[in-house]
């Protein structure tokens, strides 16, 4: 019979206490910390220059009348909206297409993949050589074919359509790399046997492919998520004007975001509560929204065992 | 052993330090003591810049020629980028360990000092400089009329020309008799579409323009002049009550979106087409910019064949030159030591006219000294001769940008308004109606 050892840490235990140290120090002081500081600011007036002022939850309501931020929160949802099954189908169709035994295979994985490796900078004049509204090859494609050209990035309705484009042509080949790691995991006597049974190859896809990669599936849509509500620097330098950072969100806030306007409350305006009171609100948001997944996911996600 | 190896080497490097600085204190105090009747100490202090590449060099010279001459002051320095020198400064700001004197952009000197980071340098400006001597440093008052910073050089607007497409058109050069109608004229004249038909003509297609007559952008060098020429503006004397819902404004407003309806003037959907809404005027894709000194350097690395002049009058007569004042600025919680010792350097950088030579060389700015400012050095530098004098001239209907607390906030509000009426999405009175009330509440949130 084994005894039940008194609750001390064993020679193991405090070994991998010491192990993991950096990575506890770590949080501990870089990200608690600054946590539980932010949390404080949010309830208070602090301009970064002078000691932070406590006004209760002033900028909470006030918060919830900025019709800025009303903005910008639908504009995240909007981008989310487009932005995750875009992303997520393509990236599903990719993985498939890539996932033959076919020649120069690995050449077609990397060109997909090269987008993701790019700073936004880079993506930034790519997209300028599309999106450029006197210069560009989609105003110039439209003119071809009688169409009258359009202002892309500078079109209150264009904008976040075109951002969401171009995220997701940098994103995609990340996605399509988890989800090949997820295809090369269904055993291929599944396969077999489908076929064995007369399934073709929607059937096959449907009923084999589907349900064993759902657990990948669920993988990409948290992350995809994630990313969505963090999105930042693409919008930060895609709708910044260049020269001026203060106009990043135009036209007409049409593509503010919630990371934007909290960058831009902060920094720029030195507002570092009512930033700090956005972060939170977006921290809630992401909360709930992975809750849901979560709890979605028993319905639809296949786990083996 | 390796242990105690290392223990034994740190332990003999802390021994080591310590007696070298035991050594050089002693050193200098020694000297000090034995050459001198009054006994100084050396006084350090850190300065802060903001990056602006080929000039780092310069002020890093400067500063070396300035302990030279004040052995008793040891400078560091911090630079970075511009957009990260400011971050960072605001975030030592907060954390006390600012740079004991910076330079700051002219906008947002305003925004240190009604905060309380900026000294108040009234007593000492007035006991150490002869203000007439001086250009810009009323452009630093606040409105309490206290002098929070000092000019480190001068950013003023005048009206820029490519001269050979002036020929092309057969246009008369711009001179001081110009208003902003006879501008737009020559604008229409000077505007040209894909097929090389003027503004003017009837067939003229705007969707293809590839010259414009003057390309406009943003506050400085854009709307802000206009609007202060036909009379109008942003804020009031005290920089706290918006005047933007105005007749004058409006006038002014309707001039601009014309001008960028008939293709003359840029409108903000052009100038995302260019790699920098800077460009369209060096590279020659207009004819005309309204621009302040610095722009100078961008024209003749191009080499476009341009002259200056100063800027149109409004309606009325009025004119109106923006000015941005980039200063230097004393931390107001540096000790009084380290702030006397910082104040040296910013006279040191104003009074000297071997300072102020030097500087003038490199082409950033207008000299903060008269003296300078108005000598052949720097009228006739550059490889162009171009009229600098304008820039001189345009002194004496020069303003700020109406800066205050809260600038850079104000004019993202203004701005995203603006641009609603540049890009045909509303009308001027609606626009400005709106401008007005969000400009107003940024004002009252924090003057309140």
């Amino acid at each position: 019979m084994l005894k039940r050892k008194p609750r001390r840490l064993t020679n193991d235990g405090k070994w991998g206490l010491f192990m993991v140290s950096p990575y506890l120090i770590q949080f501990l002081v870089f990200l608690s910390f600054p946590l539980i500081a932010s949390l404080y600011f949010s309830f208070s007036k602090y301009d970064m220059l002078n000691a932070p002022e406590w006004i209760g939850i002033e900028n909470y309501t006030t918060l919830i009348q900025d019709p800025v931020f009303h903005k910008a929160l639908w504009n995240t949802f909007y981008f989310a909206v487009l932005f995750v099954p875009a992303q997520t189908i393509l990236a599903l169709i990719l993985a498939v297409a890539l996932n033959q035994s076919l020649k120069g295979l690995k050449l077609f994985r990397i060109a997909h993949f090269i987008p993701v490796i790019c700073s936004w900078t880079v993506v930034l004049y790519v997209a300028d050589a599309i999106f450029n509204p006197r210069f560009g090859i989609a105003n110039t494609l439209l003119v071809k074919m009688g169409a009258s050209p359009q202002a892309w990035l500078n079109d209150e309705a264009l904008v976040i359509p075109v951002l969401v484009a171009v995220a997701v042509w940098k994103g995609v080949g990340y996605m399509m790399v988890i989800f090949l790691a997820g295809l090369q995991n269904v055993p291929h006597d599944l396969y077999e046997a489908a076929e064995i049974e007369g399934a073709g190859t929607y059937r096959k896809f449907r009923h084999v492919t589907l349900p064993l990669i759902s657990g990948t599936t669920f993988l990409v849509l948290v992350l995809t998520t994630i990313t969505t509500f963090q999105s930042f620097e693409q919008i930060y330098v895609m709708t910044g004007n260049m020269g001026d950072v203060t106009s990043a969100g135009g036209p007409d806030n049409a593509s503010m975001v919630l990371m934007l306007y909290l960058f831009q409350q902060g920094f720029s305006f030195l507002k570092m509560g009512y930033a700090s009171a956005i972060a939170w609100f977006l921290f809630l948001i992401l909360f709930a929204i992975t809750l849901i997944q979560l709890w979605l996911q028993k319905k639809w996600v296949y786990y083996e065992n | 052993m390796k242990k105690i190896g290392t223990g034994l080497c740190l332990s003999g490097l802390l021994l080591m330090s310590a007696w070298l600085t035991g050594c050089s204190n002693d050193a200098e105090s020694s000297t000090e003591d034995g050459g001198n009747t009054t006994k100084e100490e050396v006084v350090e202090i850190k300065l802060g810049y903001y990056s602006s590449g080929s000039a780092d060099e310069k002020v890093e010279e400067l500063i070396q020629k300035f302990e030279e001459a004040h052995p008793n002051i040891d400078v560091t320095t911090q630079n970075a980028p511009y957009q990260q020198f400011f971050q960072k400064l605001d975030t030592q700001i907060a954390g006390n360990n600012a740079p004991d004197v910076w330079l700051s952009d002219g906008v947002l000197v305003q925004k240190y000092a009604e905060r309380g980071a900026a000294k108040d340098l009234t007593e000492w400006i007035e006991s150490d400089l002869n203000q007439d001597d001086y250009y810009g440093l009323d452009f630093n008052k606040g409105s309490d009329g206290k002098y929070y910073a000092v000019p480190q050089g001068i950013q003023i607007g005048a009206l820029f020309y490519n001269k050979d497409m002036f020929d092309a058109a057969g246009v008369d050069y711009p001179d001081e008799s110009w208003t902003w109608e006879q501008l737009k004229e020559a604008g229409a004249k000077l505007t040209l579409d894909g097929q090389d038909r003027t503004a003017d003509d009837s067939e003229f297609d705007k969707k293809s323009v590839k010259q414009y007559g003057l390309t406009f952008f943003n506050i400085t060098e854009g709307w802000m002049p206009v609007l202060k020429s036909f009379g109008g503006g942003v804020l009031d004397e005290d920089l706290k009550e918006s005047l933007i819902d105005s007749e004058e404004n409006k006038e002014a407003m309707n001039w601009i979106v014309d001008g960028m309806e008939r293709g003359i003037l840029t409108d903000p959907s052009d100038l995302q087409s260019f790699q920098s809404p800077m460009s369209p005027f060096p590279s020659g894709t207009a004819a005309m910019r309204i621009g302040i000194y610095a722009r100078v350097l961008a024209a003749n690395e191009t080499g476009i064949n341009y002259d200056v002049s100063v800027l149109p009058k409004g309606p009325n007569g009025d004119r109106f030159a923006p000015v941005i004042a980039n200063s230097w600025i004393v931390n107001e919680n540096s000790s009084d030591e380290k702030a006397e010792a910082a104040w040296e350097w910013v006279k040191y950088w104003v009074t000297e006219d071997e300072v102020q030579k030097e500087w003038a060389e490199l082409g950033e700015a207008v000299p903060v000294k008269k003296s300078v400012a108005n000598s052949d050095l720097f009228l006739n530098s550059g490889e162009q001769s171009i009229n600098k004098q304008a820039f001189l001239d345009s002194f004496e209907f020069a303003g700020t940008l109406d800066t205050n607390a809260v600038w850079s906030e104000w004019l993202q509000k203004f701005n995203e308004n603006a641009d609603q009426v540049f890009l045909g999405e509303t009308s001027v009175e609606d626009a400005l109606k709106q401008a007005d009330e969000e400009v107003q509440k940024v004002l009252d949130d924090f003057y309140e």
